[in-house]
């Protein structure tokens, strides 16, 4: 729903995502206030905002695939790794640039997945959602099973750190910058692939498959393509964490991982691209906010104990996100949507 | 009492006080701080460990500032940092750790923090002192990580060579490995032993490597195939789910061979999950650390102190060993670059000099772990490495062997 006032007179206009002055400004501003963020926050929220910017490429890569597409997916950690892991390869091996390595890396994870796309084809629910399982254990296994030569086994690989003009980006503010960039290129490409044709077809199988391929779209390719894309920009991220990390292991992407992501885009809505940032967000917040809170409780109340304190940090974290679910099951993003709604109309009701 | 006397009294006293902290070196009264992280993991899959591990390494520093830190002038300020185990948790929190504490030594758990800070721990400059043994993919030199222990691998050869002499006689020691792919480590381990095999044929002939869940229930056809390969010894270096199966397995084959497990599994954790210590008799748990057996020694003489002076709440058993040799042996490499270096100016690069510098002897760290000298060439101590053994005897947990010599296991 648009502001009073604002209607689109031409094409160009009624497809334009950014529809008003204001909401341009409050872009601009919102980009500035990310660029401009290293100068005011501490290392620990810089850190903190790099975990946050490589998850949110992993997540709305899932939210494309399943929040769009309909297309349940567990394995989307193991995608990452896939980037992770050729990134670390490319890098090591070849000196390539990471302009290079990271969408190389982002090519190699979406082959990856669109094996696993194409048996959605045939299957679907809790038997894609077992399929996708097992991406995580093949990827898991072949690590540590191909020759250690290949992959490093169970040593894991290290990661030479991304150069630019001879200058390396390894430190903290040096590496936000790559993953606001990184982020910022892939949310653009994320919204340009929803409101695109193949964003439409994704909407039309999730709603209905059968449906859809009565009305002539093809479906298997639809679902292939679903999780070639969700799974390219599983892997974008994935070679952002191995510059972040200059350490890939395989059990840094297990099914736990996956899950939650998953937890990720139903906090933040499904189906919305503002929501899996959201959803990042608000689980990443309270993670962190949490894990800060900790020790500051246990140094204040020794007397309770460490242990104790940490405990019941956890069992916060876990009502925050069912108190989440349990109020709003639709995630945040409906929500926002129906108070930006209620503040449009009003005074009137509908 | 007249004014006059009163100024009089108080000049005296004044004096007084000025001419008796005049005797006293400065040093005695000035304290320089200095931070030292904890990562732990209270809400993660180690979280019920935790308690013993974290309660060993935190009354080992706070002895630490009262006994020997109070007269040198220094003070430990140690905060635990909940990591979940988490390596993405861990490499969020480390920038700010570094800024806000700015640690001379950080006290870590587990792979996870190796993972986050095992490339940037060189130009941050700032050694971590882990507690576990150490792993062959983290074997490389001019290390930022150490481990007071060497490998699973080698602590399982000296096991094994040892448990070869008293055997006797000269064919090698026939030896099954039950493992899982759960884990890289788990994978490392299997794989350190299958090193010292093939370099050692005359020691050890390894029957079959098993690999299998993670948390096993049934290893009857497994352990059937490795008793009919006539193995003499059962590595099981995984959890103790893996240890419980391999025993229920072997009883319902009526077969003694031994089962060897190291710290995180051993034989009073495993018993307890077997149904009694009695379950595990004549099996065997060995690591480069002081067993918690009830035998008088230093380092349970040294537990008892903790306990009764500084609050060390967690029972005496191997997990609180694990813990106090930990955080001895990291204030014991900062005691050194104290005496070294001075109290002033001290940094994480010069606390890992010292660590070079002098060898940490086991007096040092009251038993709980053998003489340590560290070099660049490895992350752990590479010579005059030692294990002790234990095992049950007539249902008691009791000392085997002490100072068992480790033997050189080549890089896998």
């Amino acid at each position: 729903m648009d502001p009073a006032g604002v209607f689109a007179v031409r094409y160009a206009q009624d497809r334009a995502l950014i529809r008003t002055p204001r909401q341009w400004a409050a872009l601009a501003l919102f980009l500035a206030a990310l660029v401009l963020m290293p100068l005011v926050a501490g290392p620990r929220l810089i850190a903190v905002a790099n975990i946050m910017l490589i998850s949110a490429i992993v997540v709305v890569g899932l939210q494309i695939c399943n929040g769009y597409a309909g297309q349940v997916n567990l394995g989307q950690a193991a995608f990452m790794g896939v980037g992770a892991y050729t990134a670390a390869l490319l890098a090591a091996h070849t000196g390539m640039s990471f302009l290079l390595v990271i969408p190389l890396s982002g090519v190699s994870a979406a082959a990856f997945g669109f094996v696993f796309g194409l048996s959605a084809a045939r299957i679907k629910g809790f038997y894609l959602a077992l399929t996708t399982i097992a991406a995580q254990f093949i990827f898991h296994f072949a690590v540590l099973n191909l020759p250690s030569k290949w992959l490093g086994g169970s040593n894991g690989a290290t990661v030479p750190p991304a150069t630019l003009f001879g200058y390396k980006i390894s430190t903290d503010v040096g590496l936000y910058f790559l993953c606001l960039a990184a982020t910022v290129l892939m949310v653009a490409g994320a919204f340009g692939i929803v409101r695109s044709r193949f964003g439409r077809a994704f909407v039309a199988v999730r709603d209905d498959d059968v449906a859809a391929g009565i009305m002539g779209i093809n479906v298997v390719a639809t679902k292939a393509t679903a999780f070639l894309v969700g799974a390219f920009y599983a892997g974008v991220g994935g070679a952002l964490w191995a510059y972040l990390l200059r350490f890939v292991a395989v059990d840094q992407f297990t099914l736990f991982n996956s899950v939650f992501f998953i937890a990720m885009i139903i906090v933040g809505g499904m189906g919305s691209i503002v929501g899996a940032l959201i959803g990042v967000f608000v689980i990443r917040l309270v993670q962190e906010v949490i894990t800060s809170i900790g020790p500051e409780v246990a140094a204040a109340f020794p007397a309770v104990g460490g242990d104790i304190v940490f405990a019941t940090m956890n069992v916060f974290l876990g009502g925050i996100i069912a108190l989440f679910l349990i109020v709003e099951p639709k995630g945040l993003m409906h929500r926002w949507n129906i108070m930006k709604a209620g503040f449009r109309l009003w005074p009137f009701p509908y | 009492m007249s004014q006059r006397r009163t100024l009089g009294i108080a000049s005296l006293a004044t004096a007084a006080g000025l001419a008796l902290g005049a005797t006293f070196p400065i040093a005695s009264f000035a304290q320089t701080t200095y931070g030292v992280a904890m990562l732990s993991d209270f809400s993660g899959p180690y979280a019920d460990v935790m308690p013993m591990l974290g309660g060993g390494r935190q009354a080992a520093v706070d002895w630490w500032n009262a006994e020997v830190g109070a007269k040198l002038g220094v003070k430990l300020n140690w905060k635990n940092f909940d990591t979940r185990y988490d390596a993405a948790q861990t490499a969020s929190l480390w920038p700010g750790i570094k800024s806000e504490m700015k640690p001379i030594a950080v006290i870590g758990l587990g792979g996870p923090d190796v993972a986050a800070l095992g490339q940037r721990l060189a130009d941050d400059g700032v050694a971590l002192f882990m507690g576990t043994a150490g792993y062959g993919y983290a074997w490389k030199p001019d290390s930022w990580i150490f481990n007071p222990r060497p490998t699973y691998g080698h602590e399982q050869a000296a096991a094994f060579k040892w448990y070869k002499a008293q055997r006797g006689g000269t064919a090698p020691l026939k030896v099954g490995i039950i493992s899982s792919e759960a884990s890289p480590a788990y994978v490392d381990i299997a794989r350190g032993i299958e090193r010292y095999a093939k370099d050692n044929p005359s020691e050890i002939q390894i029957v079959e490597v098993v690999f299998t869940e993670v948390q096993p229930t049934d290893l009857t056809t497994q352990v059937r195939r490795l008793v009919r390969g006539g193995v003499e010894a059962i590595s099981v270096q995984t959890n103790t789910a893996a240890v419980v199966a391999t025993k229920r397995a072997l009883q319902a084959l009526g077969s003694k061979v031994p089962v060897f497990t190291s710290s995180h599994n051993g034989l009073p954790a495993s018993g307890k999950a077997a149904g009694g210590l009695a379950q595990m008799e004549g099996d065997y748990e060995m690591y480069g650390m002081a067993v918690a057996s009830d035998d008088d020694s230093p380092a349970k003489r040294f537990y008892e102190k903790l306990n009764k002076e500084y609050k060390l709440n967690a029972p005496w058993n191997v997990l609180t060993v694990m813990g106090m040799a930990q955080g001895m042996y990291t204030v014991r490499a900062i005691e050194h670059a104290v005496k070294k270096f001075g109290a002033q100016g001290l940094t994480g690069a010069k606390v890992r000099d010292a660590l070079f510098a002098d060898p940490i002897t086991t007096e040092e760290t009251f038993g709980t772990l053998p003489t340590l000298k560290f070099s660049k060439e490895a992350p752990f101590p590479v010579e005059g490495l030692k294990v002790n053994i234990a095992t049950v005897k007539g249902g008691k947990y009791q000392i085997a062997a002490t100072g068992v010599d480790v033997p050189k296991v080549n890089k896998w």
